[in-house]
C-alpha cells in the first residue's frame, strides 16, 4: 500500500515538475523576446537545477549570454547543446558567432592517414548507436546460422552460410567500433577556460614559467588533474600545459 | 770687577758668533689645515749628510731644495746653506718636528726640535688685488636640483644659473665639459636668448642668467651622481688703474668654473599595492579606449585607439596592448606623441592607433584594457581600465560558411545568401530529458541481447533433434497421434471419467462431434447406418467401423445399465483408439 502510494505520488511529482519546467522554460523565452537576457538565463537554469535538460534549453542559454557578451558561457553551453544533438546545423551557426568573439586563435593540427579515416568512420555514431548495430546484427546472424545448420539445399545452405560469416564479423567490427567509441568518449573531457585571461604553467605551481597564455571562451581538453587545483590541458594544436582549476569549467560532469 | 766681567761675556758672544750654526726655521708655528709650512734648515758652514727628520703628520708637498748663498761684506765672507721643505699637514693636532742632523766639519750639529700646531682651515688671506682672485669672488656657476630625493621615473630639473656681480663683466663663455646625465633620461630645455636678472647672491647684490635647463627623469634608484657643468669664462675684472678719463681699467681674466657636483637619492617605488601590469608610469594619467565606428560592415577598416594623456614620464612606458578576437583581422598599431616638455616634465598625449578589419558578421568584443600609474600626488597607484567596447559587424559573411567553402570562386557562383547567415533566435519547443545519462552499451540489457543469440543456436540445435528422434519413433508416434485426437475431443469425458451419466454423455458428444468435424455433415442425423455407410465412403475399414458403432450403442446403453468404472476406462481407451485409426484411414 505504502509502495503503491509512494509511486503514484512519485509520478504526480515528476508529471507537475515536467509541467513546471515547460512554464519556466517557456518564460524563459519571453524574458529572451523582450530582451531581458538575465530573466531568461534564470528561468532556464532553474530548469536545469531541477535535473533535466535538453539540447534546445542549453541553446537558448548559448544565445541568452550571448547577447550579454559573455563569451565563455555562451560557448560553454552551445557545446553542451551538440553534444545532445551533434549534427544541428542552428548550433554550429550561433556557436560560430560566438567563437568570433574569443581572442585565442589555435591551429588545428589535422590527423593525417589511416588513422583519420578509422575515426571518421568511428566518430559516424556514438557507441549506443553501435552497440545497438552488433546486437542486431549478431541476431540476424543467429538466424541465418539456424539457416544454414537446418536447411538441406546445397544453394541455401552456402548463402546462408556465407551471409551468415559476413554478419559475424560486420557483429564483431560494430562491437569492436563501440569500444573504441566508448574509450574515446571517456577520454574525451572537453573544458571552456572561463576565466578572462590565464596563464597556462609548465608546472603545477604558480613559481613556473608561463608556457602560453588562454584567454576566456577557448575549448581545451582536459588530460588529468593534480591536487584538485591544477589541472593539465591539451590544445587542439597539441600544446600541453597546467592551468589553474577554477579557470575551467569542464562540459562533461564526470 | 764689573767691567771685567763684561768683556768676558762680549768676548764669548763674539767667539760664539763665529761658531757653526745649524738650525730649523719655520714660516709659521700655528697653521690652518688646509695651509702649507716652509721649514728651513740653515746652516752657516757648508755641511755634508743632511738628515732630514722624518715628517709624520705631513706630508711633503715640495722639497728639498737647497740654497747656498755666500756674501762678502766688509771684507767678511759669510755664508749659508739651506735645506727647505714645503709640508702640509695630515690632520689637526700639535706636531713636533724632530731633529735633524748634518756632519760639518767633523762633527754632527742637530736643530733644536720645533713644535707646531694645526688648526681648522682657515680661510686663505688672498691678495685682493689679483684678478684671479677678483673673478673667483665674483663669478659663481651654481646647479639647481629641484627635488634630491625624487621617486624613479620622477622628474626633476636642474638649472645652472651663472651668478656675476655687478662690478664684472662677462665677455664670452663656452662650455668644457658637457654633463652625461648617464642613468637619467634627460631633455633639455632650449633656452632662446639669455635674460639677465637681478638678484642677490649670499646677501650681495648679483645678476644671474639661466645658462641652461634640463629635466631628468632618474632611471635607476639609490645614489644617482649629476655630473658637473665646466665652464671657462672670459671675464673682465676691474683694475686699480684708471685711464685718463678717471674710468676704472679692466682687465681680462680667463677663468675656469664649475657647478658642484649634486648626488641625488633616488627613491624606488613603492612595491606596496603595485599592479601586475605596472610598466612604469608615473605622474597623473588619463586613459582611454576608443573606437571611431560600433556598427560597420564586414571588410570595411575600423580604428581603435589607446590613448594616455596627461602629466609625467610619458615617453618612458609602453602603451598597454590591446587584445582582440582572433577572428579580426588587426595591423601593427600607429604610434603617435604630442609631448610638450616644459620645467615641470613632460605634458601630453601618446596614444596607437589600431586598425581592425572584421571578415566576418557578427559580434565583437574589444576587451577593458587597464592601465596603471603611479600618481606623485597620492603616492599610490592607481589604475584605469577601460569599458569594454562591442562592435557589431552587420553584414558580410558567417565565418563557419567561410571554412567549408574556402574558395571564393563557389561563393561567387551562389549569390543567394542562405538564411544560415543569421544568428539563430532562441528554440519554443523543447523536450527534457534527465540529466543523468542511461548509456545503453555496457548496460545488462545490452549484454544479454548480446549473449541470447548464442544461447539460442545451441538450444534451437537440441530442440530440432528431439523433434527429430520422435519423428522417427513411429509406434510412439501413433500413440501420440491418438493422444492428441483424444486430448481434442475427448477431453470432457476424461475429465467426468468415473461418473457414468456424465462420462457416457460427453462420450457420445465428443464422437459425434468428431464425426462432424472429419466428415463435414452439418446434420444431426447420426443414424448408426449412416455413419456406417459415410465411413465406409471414405474407405475405412469394416473393423473400424464396428468399433465406432459399438461404441455408440454402449454409450446409449450405459444410460440404463450399471458400468463398472473399469469398463468406463475401457470405453475411453477403445474410443481414443478407434478414433486415432479411423482418423489415419480418413487422411489416406
Amino acid at each position: 500500500m505504502l509502495r503503491k502510494t509512494t509511486y503514484i505520488l512519485t509520478i504526480l511529482l515528476s508529471i507537475s515538475l515536467s509541467a513546471q519546467n515547460d512554464v519556466l522554460f517557456d518564460a524563459g523565452n519571453k524574458s529572451y523576446n523582450e530582451g531581458n537576457y538575465q530573466d531568461a538565463i534564470e528561468s532556464y537554469e532553474t530548469i536545469l537545477a531541477s535535473g533535466v535538460h535538453s539540447s534546445e534549453l542549453y541553446f537558448n542559454l548559448g544565445n541568452s549570454y550571448y547577447k550579454l557578451n559573455r563569451i565563455a558561457p555562451s560557448i560553454y553551453y552551445y557545446e553542451k547543446a551538440l553534444q545532445l544533438s551533434p549534427k544541428n546545423k542552428d548550433i554550429k551557426n550561433n556557436l560560430a558567432f560566438a567563437q568570433n568573439m574569443t581572442i585565442d586563435d589555435i591551429e588545428i593540427v589535422p590527423d593525417i592517414g589511416i588513422s583519420r579515416i578509422g575515426k571518421n568512420i568511428i566518430n559516424i555514431f556514438n557507441f549506443d548507436t553501435w552497440a545497438m548495430f552488433s546486437i542486431g546484427l549478431i541476431m540476424v546472424f543467429a538466424i541465418l546460422f539456424l539457416g544454414y545448420y537446418f536447411s538441406s539445399a546445397t544453394t541455401k545452405k552456402r548463402f546462408a552460410f556465407v551471409v551468415s560469416s559476413t554478419t559475424i564479423i560486420l557483429a564483431i567490427v560494430c562491437l569492436f567500433f563501440a569500444y573504441q567509441k566508448y574509450q574515446f568518449a571517456q577520454k574525451d573531457k572537453p573544458a571552456i577556460v572561463f576565466a578572462k585571461e590565464t596563464d597556462v604553467k609548465t608546472d603545477p605551481n604558480i613559481r613556473s614559467e608561463v608556457a602560453f597564455t588562454l584567454h576566456e571562451g577557448t575549448k581545451v581538453q582536459v588530460l588529468e588533474a593534480y591536487d584538485e587545483n591544477w589541472t593539465k590541458i591539451k590544445l587542439v594544436d597539441g600544446k600541453t600545459g597546467w592551468i589553474p582549476s577554477e579557470d575551467i569549467k569542464l562540459l562533461n560532469n564526470i | 770687577m764689573k767691567l771685567k766681567l763684561l768683556l768676558i761675556t762680549f768676548l764669548i758672544t763674539c767667539f760664539a758668533s763665529a761658531q757653526v750654526t745649524f738650525e730649523a726655521k719655520v714660516s709659521k708655528k700655528k697653521l690652518g689645515i688646509n695651509e702649507r709650512l716652509r721649514i728651513d734648515f740653515v746652516m752657516n758652514k757648508d755641511g755634508d749628510n743632511f738628515n732630514p727628520p722624518s715628517f709624520e703628520n705631513f706630508t711633503i708637498v715640495g722639497g728639498p731644495s737647497q740654497t747656498i748663498s755666500t756674501q762678502w761684506l766688509n771684507g767678511v765672507k759669510k755664508s749659508s746653506k739651506t735645506y727647505t721643505y714645503f709640508l702640509a699637514p695630515k690632520k689637526r693636532g700639535t706636531f713636533t718636528i724632530g731633529q735633524s742632523t748634518i756632519e760639518i766639519e767633523g762633527e754632527i750639529y742637530k736643530t733644536l726640535p720645533v713644535n707646531i700646531a694645526v688648526t681648522a682651515a682657515i680661510d686663505k688671506p688672498k691678495d685682493p688685488n689679483d684678478p684671479n682672485y677678483i673673478a673667483s669672488q665674483n663669478i659663481h656657476l651654481v646647479a639647481e636640483v629641484s627635488k634630491t630625493n625624487p621617486y624613479l621615473n620622477e622628474a626633476i630639473t636642474v638649472v645652472y644659473k651663472l651668478y656675476v656681480s655687478p662690478n664684472t663683466g662677462i665677455r664670452t663663455w663656452r662650455e668644457l665639459d658637457n654633463p652625461r646625465y648617464a642613468d637619467f633620461w634627460s631633455q633639455n630645455i632650449n633656452i632662446k636668448e639669455l635674460k639677465q636678472v637681478n638678484t642677490t647672491y649670499k646677501g650681495e647684490d648679483y645678476r644671474y642668467v639661466i645658462l641652461r635647463k634640463t629635466v631628468l627623469y632618474p632611471q635607476k634608484t639609490g645614489k644617482l651622481n649629476i655630473e658637473p657643468l665646466t665652464l671657462d669664462i672670459e671675464v673682465q675684472v676691474p683694475t686699480n688703474r684708471r685711464d685718463i678719463f678717471g674710468s676704472r681699467l679692466m682687465k681680462m681674466v680667463s677663468r675656469t668654473v664649475a657647478a658642484g657636483n649634486r648626488t641625488i637619492n633616488v627613491k624606488p617605488l613603492p612595491e606596496v599595492g603595485k599592479p601586475l601590469d605596472f610598466s612604469g608610469a608615473v605622474g597623473s594619467f588619463d586613459f582611454e579606449v576608443s573606437t571611431n565606428k560600433s556598427q560597420l560592415k564586414a571588410t570595411e577598416a575600423l580604428q581603435a585607439t589607446i590613448k594616455v594623456s596627461g602629466k609625467g614620464n610619458l615617453k618612458l612606458f609602453e602603451i598597454p596592448k590591446l587584445t582582440l578576437p582572433s577572428s579580426l583581422e588587426v595591423y601593427e598599431p600607429e604610434h603617435s606623441e604630442k609631448i610638450s616638455t616644459s620645467l615641470a616634465g613632460m605634458q601630453g598625449q601618446i596614444s596607437d592607433t589600431y586598425t581592425i578589419v572584421p571578415s566576418y558578421q557578427g559580434n565583437y568584443p574589444i576587451p577593458s584594457v587597464s592601465f596603471s600609474y603611479f600618481d606623485l600626488n597620492t603616492k599610490k597607484y592607481k589604475t584605469i581600465t577601460s569599458d569594454e567596447l562591442v562592435v557589431n559587424v552587420n553584414e558580410g559573411p558567417l565565418n563557419n560558411e567561410a571554412d567549408t567553402e574556402n574558395s571564393t570562386s563557389t561563393l561567387n557562383k551562389e549569390p543567394i545568401v542562405q538564411s544560415g547567415g543569421q544568428f539563430m533566435s532562441f528554440k519554443t519547443k523543447t523536450n527534457f530529458i534527465s540529466k543523468e545519462p542511461s548509456y545503453f552499451f555496457k548496460s545488462k540489457l545490452f549484454w544479454t541481447l548480446l549473449l541470447v543469440p548464442f544461447l539460442v543456436i545451441p538450444l534451437a540445435i537440441f530442440l530440432r533433434h528431439k523433434k527429430e528422434e520422435r519423428d522417427s519413433d513411429v509406434v510412439g508416434n501413433k500413440i501420440r497421434a491418438a493422444n492428441k485426437l483424444a486430448k481434442k475431443y475427448l477431453s470432457e469425458a476424461k475429465k467426468t471419467l468415473g461418473s457414468k451419466e456424465a462420462f457416457y454423455n460427453a462420450m457420445e458428444r465428443a464422437l459425434h462431434n468428431y464425426l462432424k468435424s472429419k466428415l463435414h455433415i452439418e446434420t444431426s442425423d447420426f443414424s448408426k447406418d449412416k455413419i456406417e455407410e459415410l465411413l465406409t465412403q471414405k474407405s475405412v475399414s469394416a473393423d473400424a467401423i464396428t468399433e465406432f458403432i459399438d461404441l455408440l450403442k454402449s454409450c446409449e446403453l450405459a444410460r440404463y445399465t450399471p458400468f463398472s468404472n473399469v469398463e468406463m476406462q475401457q470405453d475411453y481407451s477403445k474410443a481414443a483408439r478407434v478414433i486415432s485409426v479411423i482418423d489415419k484411414q480418413i487422411k489416406r
